[in-house]
């Protein structure tokens, strides 16, 4: 098969400028495409942490890497970016829309993934579509979707592949008969959908010829819309090649500058700060086992989003969710038990990871949970919410431990079972087991997963 | 001298026309805008048909005053056109009426491509209505092509389900219209119509095709009475042109063609 040229969309910026690129300054949307390599990581721009563009970059660097992609444009929301970006053979391309308009759009993004995650069941989001706020989504949308279409006009893509529920009307609003592939990456439960929702829905989801769900009880659930086009379940991945094993010394010196002392038993959570990811309930089981492991701390990595950050679309719920759980926190005494780190760096990360007992993934509700892999890599066991697509990847016991987040009584059981002293067995199993779990979510399957389908839906 | 005397001479006889033809093309284009205007309630293409006709009516009628003038009887001239009109009308007699039936289909007929229709002890899947036939695709997988005459002449039935509620008004802009904005508006006027829709189906507006010069769209949505059919129509092609015409302000536009099935 000759290399594809594909059209990418995301909501989220692979990457989020700092500062107005040089020739660009004041107007921050110049006509020039700006060269990333002339800019300086940190200074001027930072790669959007976690989430979908962790997963899409390193694939597309793949796919150009082995020529299954001979091009790639990338198309996304950044209010604060240049139009256009040259990454290499990559393409990024920004799209702005103003204030007004962002706040519409962010208010339906949020009640849909609001629903869509059950936190939300308030009825006046049934009609959410008929809202004025819904015609900004559209807005955005459309305004999205004629980026592509000029883009296509010029380029004349193979195929367009659009990335999560936030873009995804663009496939419906794209005129064209070349094939359309949809990656919906949060989770999906036909039942929590409502019933005033479904047709718009099913409407735009028919406009794509191959839909992609990250896990197959997401694939099995929306059976129930009867799509038009293929239903496929590929597995978000990581690059392993990303994640390094710090030296002992960094370990150390990372974990003396984060106040951790070399007898603590450190239980890491990273997640950005927001409801959904259950950083609450893991402060409760820490609550709840502090008396009788006084050793036992618990490290919470990670800030807003994307959505929340002040260099992306700054609809901040980050902030307020940080501080009530400092709230719950104060209120349970742990203020010396509990380390609220932000955002960290790679090498922090690592670090982390290598210096942890153990991690938690202790969302209410999660679309596939990249994090247990991150630690399946660093060889360090897993305690995972049964609500997660990745738990379908988990045999209790052998390559993690499972618990149900309403319970939060079965979340203390199973970080009890990691910190007995006669836990070293239990523990070195389920890191060997899941380091094996992990070559299901690695850059390789993807690769072979993500190749063959788009070869199918380009040559069909 | 004599010359110009000579010319002027030749002129003169033509002036007369000259007036005619002038004053006939300024009546046409005034009389087009008149009846467009003024059927600019019932739909964009009955108010571009009436232009149409209200055009070529005055231009006939200034083209046989302009040749009465250059001396040809006018008996003579309305016999011709007569007469080639009667020939072309025994001649074309098929695809005319499948051409005009095509036509009429498209504002009076409840159905469009995608639906199951039944006509003619015919039943199948709209796959393509041309200016010439509709051609369903039967449930052997044959093609089955009906002129469209029949579509006027004759019962049909539309089995596909919700069929009564759908509405669906074609919309073609200019290229150089921001369409975000248009569809962004457009949502939110409509959406002043809910009481009225079926609450599930919120207005969609979908892209059919586009040139550098227009894109075409249709706009559906779904009725919640089927008596209000006419009236939704009116009133959504009715906010379609005000919508239209508040976003040309920014911006120049080509016009919108509309109706609904």
């Amino acid at each position: 098969m000759p290399p594809l040229s594909i059209c990418i969309n995301t909501q989220t910026p692979l990457v989020q400028f700092l500062r107005p690129p040089v020739g660009d300054r004041g107007e921050g949307r110049g006509r020039e495409p700006v060269d990333l390599a002339q800019l300086t990581e940190g200074v001027d721009y930072r790669v959007s942490p976690g989430g979908v563009t962790r997963m899409v970059y390193p694939l597309v660097r793949r796919l150009l890497k082995e020529r299954v992609l001979d091009r790639a444009h990338w198309v996304a929301l950044n209010p604060h970016g240049p139009a256009t970006v040259r990454l290499g053979e990559l393409t990024l391309h920004n799209v702005s829309i103003d204030s007004e308009r962002m706040a519409g759009y962010g208010m339906v993004k949020e009640a849909i993934w609001g629903r869509i995650h059950e936190l939300d069941r308030a009825e006046e989001h049934d009609e959410l579509f008929w809202s004025e706020a819904f015609s900004e989504y559209a807005y955005y949308n459309r305004i999205t979707a004629e980026l592509i279409q000029r883009l296509d006009t010029e380029f004349d893509f193979d195929a367009f592949y659009v990335h999560d529920f936030q873009q995804l009307a663009v496939g419906h609003m794209l005129g064209t008969l070349k094939p359309k592939i949809f990656r919906w990456h949060i989770p999906f439960d036909a039942t929590s959908i409502p019933e005033k929702w479904r047709a718009l829905l099913s409407t735009y989801l028919n406009s794509y010829d191959v839909l992609v769900m990250s896990a197959r009880r997401y694939a099995t659930s929306l059976k129930a819309f009867r799509p038009t086009g293929r239903i496929l379940k590929l597995y978000p991945y990581v690059d392993p090649d990303d994640y390094s094993i710090p030296t002992a010394d960094l370990v150390a010196e990372t974990a003396r500058r984060l106040g951790l002392a070399p007898t603590d038993e450190v239980a890491l959570v990273v997640a950005r700060m927001d409801p959904i990811k259950g950083q609450d309930l893991a402060i409760e089981a820490l609550g709840m086992l502090a008396e009788k492991y006084p050793a036992l701390k618990l490290v919470l990595v990670g800030n807003g989003s994307f959505s929340g950050s002040a260099a992306g679309l700054g609809l901040s719920k980050s902030a307020v969710w940080r501080s009530h759980l400092e709230e719950i926190v104060k209120a349970r005494g742990l203020e010396a038990k509990v380390l609220f780190t932000g955002h960290l760096g790679q090498a922090d990360l690592d670090a982390l990871y290598e210096r942890c007992s153990f991690t938690l993934l202790p969302s209410v509700q999660e679309g596939f949970g990249l994090v247990t892999v991150e630690s399946w890599l660093h060889g360090k066991p897993a305690i995972i919410t049964e609500r997660a697509g990745i738990a379908e990847l988990v045999r209790n016991g052998s390559n993690g431990l499972l618990f149900d987040p309403a319970d939060p009584k079965s979340l203390v059981r199973a970080m009890r079972l990691l910190l007995d002293s006669r836990a070293g067995r239990l523990r070195s199993r389920l890191a060997r087991n899941g380091r094996i779990t992990a070559r299901k979510c690695s850059l390789d399957a993807a690769e072979e997963g993500e190749s063959k389908m788009l070869a199918e839906v380009t040559e069909a | 001298m004599t010359v110009v005397s000579e010319l002027w001479a030749g002129v003169v006889p033509l002036l007369p026309v000259a007036v005619i033809v002038v004053l006939t093309l300024l009546l046409a284009w005034l009389g087009g805008l008149l009846a467009g205007r003024l059927m600019r309630p019932s739909t964009p293409q009955m108010a571009g048909a009436a232009r149409r006709l209200t055009m070529a009516v005055v231009g006939l009628i200034g083209g046989t005053l302009a040749l009465q003038a250059l001396g040809v009887s006018p008996d003579v001239l309305l016999l011709v056109i007569a007469l080639l009109g009667v020939t072309a009308l025994v001649a074309l007699r098929d695809p005319l009426g499948n051409y005009g039936a095509k036509y009429f289909s498209d504002i009076y007929t409840p159905f469009k491509v995608g639906d199951t229709i039944e006509v003619q002890g015919f039943s199948g899947k709209v796959i393509e209505i041309n200016p010439m036939t509709t051609v369903l695709l039967s449930d052997k997988e044959q093609l089955v092509s009906v002129p469209n005459a029949s579509m006027i002449r004759d019962v049909v039935v539309n089995t596909s389900p919700q069929a009564w509620k759908e509405v669906t008004i074609p919309v073609s802009i200019s290229g150089n219209l921001d369409l975000p904005v248009f569809e962004s508006e457009l949502l939110k006027s409509l959406s002043k119509l809910r009481m009225r829709l079926d609450v599930r189906f919120p207005p969609v507006l979908t892209t059919k095709a586009r040139t550098p010069q227009s894109t075409d769209l249709t706009l559906t949505l779904m009725l919640r009475r089927p008596e209000d059919r006419d009236a939704i129509t009116a009133e959504a092609n009715k906010r379609l042109t005000e919508v239209l015409e508040r976003v040309r302000g920014s911006r120049r536009s080509g016009p919108t063609t509309g109706n609904s099935r």
